[in-house]
């Protein structure tokens, strides 16, 4: 493996940091295991009830207030899609039934490791959150979603659960274990989970009859910002990266912070040639684009571009992004939860046809084809799952375009390196997703 | 997302409830294409009584209840 970094000055030392001025999520960077759960190489103590107690103070008591606060702030959604909370808070008012708030910590994105590094390092600061927006809504239920293999996220949330009972505090929060597959941590999915139903995604119908149950899901860094807001600290002026080289890290980094100074100081001794942005349901962006743009998301977005829940994976020069992407499509397709058509039919025809791309086998109808599948597929989905796979079939068409056009042509593939990614490392090891 | 016109309505499929039987483009191909696998691609809001009332002849044909009109302005 050439031109794949290490990290070496991790962890324990902060990107971009710039002086304190305002709070932060996170108390450390760090180094995680390459896949699976956010469990990191070297142990970081989680923040104790009376450490946070003492960095923050009280937590005040979640009210009508806090909608309105939620409402002025624009505080974003960070779970990927960047949804206004108060979009979704308004969006309650439908309903009259019981309420059930979810700390959402199911993030399923291979590389992704945020909100578990989050939760394993402040989880008083997310169960802050989610007691504040459970009481200021009226909710019946408070929950963390996890993962079901994600024993250190567990083990967290249990032992500040604890710490916080002995206090006295009446937080009626429970702790409920999903699947372990890629859609678990889907809003809809967590939606039917936290209520006893299956982890699947699931379409928005018109409701039928009142009283219905209802549930709010929130990413856990979006309740973590959310505490911090409710003290009236500072909005972060950061943004929490999972970061794949030949390590998986974790950093928090000054928004402000370019792409190019982020893999500098990350120790990253060559220019990529892209970079998949928001992870394996992301898309790709290529360097010279990239380099000079800064971290936050509302940068990228007038660039057409995002990071999603934060996930950056450059692209070593020298390994082949369409061999990449043939492997990510693939994988994709096999997480697909296999309930809609589209999804069910059109991945896998877009993960051969990536694959017949990727091997020069391709033909000039090839790359229409593709394109047209991806037309067809897009918004189909009870879920945005067949979105992510036709944005990263477009996204790589577009940024590999020399790369395209000598595959077509049928000259060899000028990749000299592998690029191994978690979840997809060699053929067929790609784990089976759920079946219905 | 442009906003439709008050009172226009818009034929929504419930992909998880479909299983591609095909009955709605077979009742109302003015309103329900097939893509190459047989589920139904119903786009676009419904600009004349004829195509609503195509429309509600795929609702009612519908084996599954895989299909319903909403208005048109409201949020997906």
């Amino acid at each position: 493996m050439t031109g794949i970094a290490t990290f070496p000055r991790l962890p324990g030392r902060r990107v971009g940091a710039s002086g304190g001025l305002t709070d932060r999520l996170l108390l450390s960077d760090v180094h995680l295991r390459r896949s699976g759960p956010a469990d990191p190489v070297r142990h970081v103590a989680a923040e104790s009830l009376v450490e946070h107690l003492a960095r923050l103070g009280p937590r005040p008591l979640g009210g009508p207030g806090l909608v309105d606060l939620v409402q002025g702030s624009g505080l974003l959604g960070h779970g990927g899609a960047h949804v206004p909370a108060a979009v979704k808070w308004r969006a309650l008012a439908a309903g009259d039934g019981p309420l059930t708030l979810v700390a959402n910590a199911a993030e399923s994105e291979p590389v992704a490791g945020k909100d578990g590094t989050l939760l394993r390092q402040r989880p008083h600061l997310v169960l802050d959150g989610l007691a504040l927006a459970a009481e200021a809504l009226g909710a019946q239920r408070a929950v963390v979603w996890l993962h079901g293999d994600d024993d250190g996220g567990r083990r967290a949330v249990r032992t500040a659960l604890e710490e916080r009972r002995r206090t006295g505090a009446r937080e009626p929060v429970k702790i409920v274990s999903g699947p372990v597959h890629y859609l678990a941590g889907e809003s809809s999915a967590v939606a039917r989970g936290v209520l006893g139903g299956p982890a699947l995604p699931s379409t928005r119908r018109p409701a039928r009859g009142p009283h219905r149950p209802r549930t709010l899901v929130h990413n856990v860094e979006t309740l973590a910002r959310l505490a911090l807001l409710a003290r009236d600290r500072p909005p972060t002026s950061t943004r929490l990266l999972s970061v794949l080289g030949a390590d998986r890290v974790v950093v928090e980094v000054e928004a402000a912070t370019t792409f190019a100074r982020l893999l500098a100081e990350l120790g990253w001794d060559s220019r990529p040639q892209a970079v998949l942005l928001g992870g394996y349901g992301g898309l790709w962006a290529p360097w010279d684009r990239l380099a000079d743009l800064p971290l936050a998301e509302s940068a990228l977005r007038s660039e057409g571009l995002t990071l999603g829940a934060g996930v950056v994976i450059p692209l070593a020069e020298g390994a082949c992004g369409l061999r990449v992407t043939a492997d990510l499509v693939r994988y994709l397709a096999s997480m697909s939860a296999r309930q809609c058509g589209p999804c069910a039919f059109g991945l896998p025809a877009l993960a051969d046809s990536a694959r017949a791309l990727a091997e020069g086998r391709g033909h000039d109808d090839l790359v229409q084809r593709l394109l047209d599948d991806a037309g067809l597929v897009e918004g189909r989905g009870a879920c945005h799952h067949p979105d992510g796979a036709t944005r990263l079939v477009a996204s790589a068409l577009a940024t590999f375009e020399a790369d395209v056009a000598a595959h077509v042509a049928g000259r060899a593939c000028p990749a000299r390196a592998d690029h191994p990614l978690p979840g997809v490392d060699g053929a067929g090891t790609v784990p089976v997703a759920v079946r219905r | 997302m442009s906003r439709a016109p008050a009172g226009r309505l818009r034929l929504r499929v419930d992909p998880v409830a479909c299983e591609g039987i095909g009955l709605c483009a077979h009742v109302a191909d003015r309103v329900v294409a097939l893509d190459r696998w047989g589920y139904p691609i119903v786009d676009g809001d419904l600009d004349a009584g004829a195509a609503v009332r195509a429309a509600r002849r795929a609702v009612r044909a519908c084996p599954r209840r895989a299909l319903w009109l909403e208005p048109a302005d409201q949020r997906r």
